[in-house]
């Protein structure tokens, strides 16, 4: 069907809700596009070959975009089913698009490669697959695709035991359910879904369409055991006996700390535990609900990635003055530009090349000050092609009396510590396909990177799954044989 | 994940008995390690420690003393039959199992529930344990228990005088411990010393046993909020390094912990909670209003 297409050059915008309305509540930021916006976006795709795509390539899972984004515009009559067709084109990639569609980096991944930025604005494609995902959910088109795949899966008789109801535990646990094998997923935390429930806000994940994801997932079959903490519930070695293979996706749960005196003083806390207390145990509903988080008028932020800005428009919403602070310069934040973006807007104070060096208490043992050295940038480049900082000498003294410090984690340590694993610099060590030193236990996400993006422990729950299928189809063929 | 209260008492005076059904945690927990409990839709994750457990029937035990807004509801609010949200662990790390010697293991108003496992597993390690429970005379529990697993059980207890709040009772608490400590301390040797409770009935305690030099293992209970070594909350500093207490403790070595970071991290949230208490008890008060 060869259609001679009319370039549009502008990206069709969704809607956002105003800053200063939005600082006053958690209700998510975007509003996403409606069936009518996102068909013109979709128009707007130039639809290359499946082979060439290079939106495709830079998907770390590989998601047929052209594919799904077609469906909107040829069944543009048809709302229910342009959106079923679509999805059912996602599915076979992602099982989390309303997830992903949300908090994928996209600008770095499909749409850095997307051939309309040579002409104009690229494919907004993470806002149409955020569309696909919320109008499937909305129209309980999402359950009616299911259960015509359910009865198609073919059972396997063997079990997997997946450490960790995260990114890449979710997304292994929805392939191997796919794929006909019995699935239990072991959660430490008393809900499932790992950093998306306790480390992004509602502004920018809603935890209601986290929990729906999550219950598709129930609906294939998978069970997910919460309370149970690896490590000490039941350890990797137990696991081994009772099931076929083991897929680790514990994450990187454990807080990295400045290294400065007064670290541990009230009022100091890690993004991990600030965005806890608040995303999981809301406690920017206390006391409706029982945790509290204090936050204070002032309110420092260490670290420049999206964790950082998650934790300081979180802090914004409790009404306080915040500045992120970061010891390089705004060339290399990491977090994503649209997140930078959405802090500026809602007033968020940036400073670099500052480092903190001390953290100052009053009488009381709170924090009231944190003493910085103020950096510089050489041209010299470090091993991540960033520009070498040094201390100038120089300090400067920032008021707060909350600090939040956001630079980073590590994997946890109850899983790393298991006799036989190998593990580097804190990191579980696997082979090109995802196994670990221990036969039948493969890990994936940030318990094997550090610290990564959700969409790429996404792309690894899903190669380590497929890795798993192929090890226990040979296991089954042996026993068979 | 059904935890079911297939029991509950209440023991003496603010004091709740609950057997609950939790297989995986009877199945592996040690003396010394603990459990977060969640009981409401919108509550708190809690630190509570099983006191007894029963690997094959799969349950365990724990105990609450009423303080605060959670522990409050707990015992207005559930009754057997009833299910907790969540129970999460075992967590922590098991304290060590071996023979010392001559034991006194010290549980300061809530410590000595969490004494009990420990002292009940030294002694049947082949150590002479004397427990010492201080805490004012309504919060006496568990005596019978204690004076059935251990070689000795001793109770120094104290009334609470009109008009005292928390600051009387804590300066009570402290007083007691130390002329206690000290008293069986000078009469008698002891080759390890344990103490659970409030941490600045923990530090006093620790600054009598630390003229005698005698080694201390301190069970802490820092504010915790996962629990499984995610968050930081608990950190402590120990011999110069941040721990945490819940992965790396609850128990260290008393002459490493920094006593008075770990007493003004665990007073930070005291006046929020108090304010969950009073909401929560005008909440009751209108109910009460309304029938």
């Amino acid at each position: 069907m060869a259609v001679r297409r009319k370039l549009i050059k502008e990206r069709v915008p969704t809607p956002e809700r105003p800053a200063e309305e939005r600082v006053k509540d958690f209700a998510e930021v975007n509003l996403g596009y409606t069936f009518e916006l996102a068909v013109k976006e979709a128009e707007r795709c130039l639809q290359c070959p499946y082979d060439y795509a290079p939106c495709i390539k830079g998907c770390p899972v590989h998601i047929n975009i052209p594919g799904f984004i077609s469906k909107l515009v040829e069944y543009r009559d048809d709302p229910d089913k342009a959106v079923k067709e679509a999805l059912n084109v996602i599915w076979a990639c992602n099982s989390l698009p309303a997830t992903t569609g949300r908090v994928c980096p996209q600008e770095d991944q499909c749409e850095m490669n997307c051939v309309m930025g040579k002409v104009g604005d690229k494919i907004n494609i993470g806002k149409l697959e955020r569309f696909v995902a919320d109008y499937a959910r909305e129209k309980g088109i999402d359950e009616e695709l299911l259960f015509e795949i359910i009865p198609k899966i073919e059972k396997k008789g063997q079990s997997v035991a997946i450490i960790g109801a995260g990114p890449a535990g979710l997304t292994a646990a929805g392939e191997l359910a796919k794929l006909g094998y019995d699935v239990t997923i072991y959660e430490a935390l008393h809900e499932a879904g790992g950093v998306l429930m306790y480390g992004i806000p509602e502004f920018r994940l809603p935890k209601s369409i986290v929990e729906s994801e999550i219950e598709k997932l129930k609906k294939l079959g998978v069970k997910i055991l919460t309370d149970h903490v690896v490590g000490r519930t039941v350890t990797i070695e137990e696991l081994l006996e009772e099931y076929d293979a083991v897929f680790i996706g514990s994450g990187a749960g454990t807080p990295r700390l400045v290294n400065a005196p007064g670290v541990n003083l009230n009022g100091i806390y890690t993004a991990n535990e600030f965005l806890t207390r608040v995303n999981l145990m809301k406690a920017y509903k206390f006391p409706e609900y029982d945790t509290p988080v204090y936050v204070g008028k002032k309110v420092i932020v260490i670290g420049a990635g999206n964790t950082a800005m998650d934790a300081a428009r979180s802090a914004r919403r409790f009404g306080a003055d915040v500045t992120i602070t970061y010891r390089r310069g705004p060339e290399d934040v990491s977090a994503r530009i649209e997140e930078v973006h959405h802090a500026k807007e809602e007033g968020i104070k940036f400073e670099y090349f500052i480092n903190p060096v001390e953290f100052i208490g009053d009488e009381n043992g709170k924090v009231k000050a944190v003493k910085f050295e103020k950096m510089k940038a050489l041209e010299e480049k470090d091993s991540r092609g960033k520009r070498k900082i040094v201390g100038t000498g120089e300090y400067v003294t920032l008021e707060a009396d909350t600090v939040i410090i956001a630079i980073g984690k590590h994997p946890n340590r109850l899983i790393v510590n298991t006799p036989g694993l190998k593990v580097e610099r804190g990191k579980i060590v696997v082979d090109e396909n995802l196994m670990t030193s221990i036969p039948g236990v493969f890990a994936g996400g940030d318990a094997i990177r550090g610290e990564a993006t959700v969409i790429l422990a996404m792309g690894d729950g899903r190669k380590a799954a497929k890795a798993i299928h192929e090890y226990l189809t040979k296991k089954r063929e042996g026993q068979n044989a | 994940m059904p935890y079911k209260i297939l029991d509950k008492k209440e023991l003496a005076m603010n004091e709740v008995w609950y057997k609950i059904h939790a297989p995986h945690v009877a199945k592996k927990v040690q003396p010394g390690q603990f459990v977060i409990v969640r009981a409401f839709p919108n509550g708190e994750r809690i630190p509570l420690t099983p006191v007894t457990w029963d690997r094959d029937e799969g349950w365990i035990t724990l105990i609450t003393f009423v303080r605060g807004k959670t522990t409050m509801r707990m015992a207005n609010e559930l009754k057997p039959g009833d299910e907790l949200l969540n129970v999460a662990g075992p967590l922590g790390n098991p304290a060590p199992m071996k023979k010392f010697g001559k034991i006194l293991a010290i549980g300061m108003i809530t410590g000595i529930v969490e004494v009990f496992p420990i002292a009940k597993a030294w002694q049947e390690a082949g150590n002479e344990v004397t427990t010492l429970h201080v805490s004012p005379n309504p919060m006496v529990i568990l005596k019978e228990e204690f004076e059935n697993a251990v070689s000795r059980h001793i109770v120094e207890g104290f009334d609470l005088q009109p008009g005292w709040g928390m600051n009387e009772i804590a300066q009570e608490l402290v007083k007691r411990a130390v002329a206690k400590v000290k008293e069986l301390l000078e009469n008698e040797h002891f080759d390890m010393i344990l103490t659970v409770g409030p941490a600045g009935g923990q530090k006093a305690v620790f600054n009598v046993v630390k003229e005698f030099g005698i080694p201390m293992h301190a069970d802490l209970h820092p504010i915790m909020v996962d629990a499984t070594g995610m968050c930081g909350a608990c950190r402590v500093t120990v011999g110069g390094e941040v721990k945490f207490a819940c992965i790396d403790g609850p128990g260290f070595d008393a002459y490493k912990v920094d006593w008075d970071e770990l007493i003004h991290r665990s007073g930070f949230y005291a006046p929020m909670e108090r304010l969950a208490l009073e909401t929560y008890l005008k909440q009751l008060q209108a109910q009460g209003g309304e029938q």
